[in-house]
């Protein structure tokens, strides 16, 4: 494909405070996901599958060091050739900046029009996909509709208050849309995944008329603000997850312990990409004791470990019992420790013989760098 | 910044010793240890020695080897004024260039060396397991006012024919050479590491091309020949672990090595790190029927099965109720249902077929890249 047919633009604003501590110092797309990636990876992966060139991000304030930090030169997604351009904005500055937040707009629509590309594609943070952005180009030109949202049939128990449902009319155009607080849910739903493609004339048109309105706002509320009967409704079949709490983001790890929804999220035709850490590979001793269970590279385990998720560089010491739970990168579990239904940020000491219990529906969280040596018992 | 040191890693050794291993691929780009090639070491310690250029001298099936090294980036080499080149024989208006031996590579990359301008050229193998600081041998080498130093190694006494045997006098200067003797006078063996001041080297070696052109080898003929006129010539001596892995025997028994966690090459050092070209996989998945101890695996893989005292890349499938022992798995390698396999070296994307045995107890048994062993049952 012609590199500059599309342009990207990813959005991060929405804070999660039902995610804190998790998301005290970080944005949600940069949250750890199985192990090795961080959610922003699925976005950014489905970017550079589509081989588009060209990407606009912005984040709030201070919330930036872990994205610089992951995305670096943007090598292992590509974002470093020479025909690439990629920008990382930070929100509260373009409103400080002018009263009218006139620069934030006036900013969008200069890397819409040097991006040269006919289309452009919207992503939002907290929805998890690995996506064809191709396809839905294909499908969006052949429909002729001034924009496509993308969309899945997914179980209510999946919604989150704020995301919209639409009701599709003929020819899957979209008849209704609601949010989620709003509407009276059946057990089935279509969910907006905020995943957008318009004409990139358009969304300058858009954005120039919100501009003389003087409207506080961003590229995502606009594009939601726009669903109407126009939009073409593409759906994505799929694994997705929806991702705005503590047991939302517990359960979507936990699903990449079922061989199925694993092989369809990260084996699918499309790789994802993430950080490369150079990490040896992981040991493991005479004692040690997995079952169902995943492994990120650089870890010693010598102990227990069951239905988890241990991340890059973690060590679990003999005797110690992980189970139910998800551990960020750079964790050390000592001798006898304990922990099950729990959520271990990065760099967390667990004490020999400390007890770490949650439950499944209510797993305990621990916050980054904590040295934890007394019994946290939760649930 | 003038480049003051070039490395010349001499990566085009056929190693027929490792049988299939290097039917179509350059001894260096062997993989070892789970998630490298054996040239990583060397480069490695090329980019933590604060070398940042090196030429990679190939001539044997170098495609595997050429994509693995790339432009050097896995290892931090293609920076300002920095670079992996790797340099093929061509053919000139002389002739074809093909390699005669280590100091003819050398020679024919003159225009290399010559456009980079060095003080020094460090020439190394591409086939040794070890970690060395050649920026501390580069000082030794410095404070000795040395025309040429040689990294030598104590090997036992019994092992020293293999080797060519350095005989220095108290200051470490070198004074006889033996190539593999009979009798060997001491055991400092030659690692095949040498600093050699540029502009010496390069006079001797066009000289030598000029008339007779007997300098091709550096242990056979450069050496005895710095020795003669007189040289300086100095040992620099180098005490930790170095492991050749030219035979399946010695690769086989170097990964086993490598699984110890406490392994003197501590591996696990951030401080001298082992790059390499890293392909991104997911987490390895070892499933409810699974099992893993003694062992080192890396991403991608899914274990069903049992897996003890082994090395395993990345993306290796193992089924169910199949047992792996003693062996090393090479990358993308599937191993079928109620396998057995024992004491063996698997290539990468081999297949073997469900119930197989593979049973190396007499001789490490070795399953070549791509091979299928056995019946395989087309699954979906």
């Amino acid at each position: 494909m012609r590199t500059n047919k599309m342009c990207a633009l990813v959005g991060n604003l929405h804070r999660y405070d039902d995610l804190l501590p998790l998301t005290a110092n970080r944005p949600l797309s940069t949250l750890p996901f199985d192990g090795k990636y961080r959610l922003l990876d699925f976005n950014l992966s489905s970017i550079a599958n589509a081989n588009i060139k060209s990407l606009f991000m912005v984040f709030n304030e201070g919330e930036t060091q872990s994205v610089f930090d992951h995305i670096g030169g943007g090598k292992e997604w590509s974002l470093d050739g020479i025909q690439n351009r990629f920008f990382i904005h930070i929100y509260q500055d373009f409103i400080r900046r002018a009263d009218n937040n006139s620069s934030y707009y006036d900013l969008v629509i200069d890397y819409l029009k040097k991006s040269k590309s006919e289309y452009a594609v919207y992503m939002g943070s907290k929805i998890l996909v690995n996506i064809d952005l191709r396809a839905l180009l294909h499908i969006h030109q052949a429909h002729g509709n001034e924009m496509t949202v993308v969309y899945k049939r997914v179980p209510k128990d999946l919604l989150y208050k704020e995301d919209i449902i639409i009701k599709l009319g003929e020819d899957n155009l979209i008849e209704k849309k609601a949010l989620v607080k709003n509407a009276e849910v059946q057990d089935v739903a279509n969910l907006c995944t905020d995943i957008f493609i318009i004409k990139t004339e358009k969304l300058i048109e858009i954005l120039r008329e919100k501009q003389s309105e003087n409207v506080l706002g961003n590229v995502e509320s606009f594009l939601r603000e726009r669903i109407s009967k126009d939009t073409y409704a593409y759906e994505y079949t799929g694994y997705l997850n929806n991702i705005y709490d503590i047991p939302s983001y517990y359960k979507a790890n936990m699903d990449m312990l079922d061989t199925q929804k694993f092989n369809s999220l990260l084996y699918s035709s499309q790789k994802v990409y993430t950080k490369l850490k150079n990490e040896v590979p992981t040991y493991y001793s005479e004692t040690s004791v997995v079952n169902n269970s995943q492994f990120s590279t650089g870890c010693m385990i010598e102990g227990n470990v069951e239905d988890s998720i241990i991340g890059r560089g973690s060590d679990i010491a003999e005797g110690a019992k992980v189970s139910g739970s998800l551990i960020f990168p750079s964790n050390t579990i000592k001798a006898n420790a304990e922990v099950s239904y729990a959520i271990l940020d990065k760099n967390i000491v667990v004490e020999e013989g400390v007890k770490i219990v949650g439950t499944p529906e209510k797993p305990v969280v621990v916050k980054k760098g904590t040295h934890v040596t007394a019994d946290i018992i939760g649930g | 910044m003038k480049t003051e040191m070039v490395a010349m890693i001499l990566a085009g050794g056929q190693g027929t010793r490792l049988g299939k291993l290097t039917k179509n691929m350059a001894k260096p780009a062997v993989p070892f240890g789970g998630r490298y090639r054996i040239i990583d070491f060397t480069l490695s310690n090329c980019a933590n020695s604060g070398i940042n250029n090196v030429g990679v001298v190939t001539q044997y099936q170098p495609l595997a080897l050429n994509s693995h090294i790339g432009n050097g980036a896995s290892w931090g080499l293609d920076g300002i004024n920095a670079g992996a080149t790797i340099l093929q024989p061509y053919s000139s208006s002389e002739g074809s260039k093909w390699f005669e031996g280590t100091a003819h590579a050398i020679y024919q990359n003159i225009s290399y060396i010559d456009q980079l301008d060095p003080q020094y050229v460090l020439v190394l193998s591409g086939d040794h397991i070890y970690k060395m600081d050649y920026e501390e041998m580069l000082e030794n080498h410095k404070r000795n006012n040395a025309s040429l130093s040689v990294a030598v190694i104590e090997v036992p006494m019994k092992e020293a024919s293999r080797f060519g045997i350095m005989n220095t006098d108290d200051n470490n200067r070198i004074i006889e050479f033996d190539e593999k003797p009979e009798e060997p006078k001491n055991n400092l063996a030659s690692m095949g590491i040498y600093i050699f001041n540029w502009g010496r080297l390069r006079s001797i070696l066009t000289s030598s091309y000029a008339k007779d052109s007997s300098m091709n080898d550096f242990g056979k003929h450069v050496i005895p020949a710095y020795l003669d006129s007189g040289e300086t010539v100095v040992a620099y001596r180098f005490d930790g672990y170095w492991k050749d892995v030219g035979t399946i025997d010695s690769l086989w028994e170097a990964n086993m090595e490598f699984l110890r966690p406490d392994m003197e090459l501590n591996i696990r050092d951030k401080a001298w790190r082992i790059y390499s070209k890293n392909p991104i996989s997911p987490p390895h998945f070892v499933t409810e029927t699974g099992s893993a101890k003694n062992s080192l695996i890396s991403d991608g893989c899914y274990i069903a099965g049992d897996v003890d005292h082994s090395v395993l890349s990345d993306d290796v499938q193992v089924k169910e109720g199949a047992k792996i022992t003693d062996s090393v798995i090479m990358s993308g390698a599937t191993i079928g249902k109620n396998v057995s396999i024992h004491k063996a070296i698997i290539g990468e994307d081999a297949i073997i077929g469900d119930n197989a045995v593979i049973d190396g107890t007499e001789e490490i048994a070795v399953v070549g890249y791509s091979e299928v062993i056995g019946v395989t049952v087309d699954e979906d």
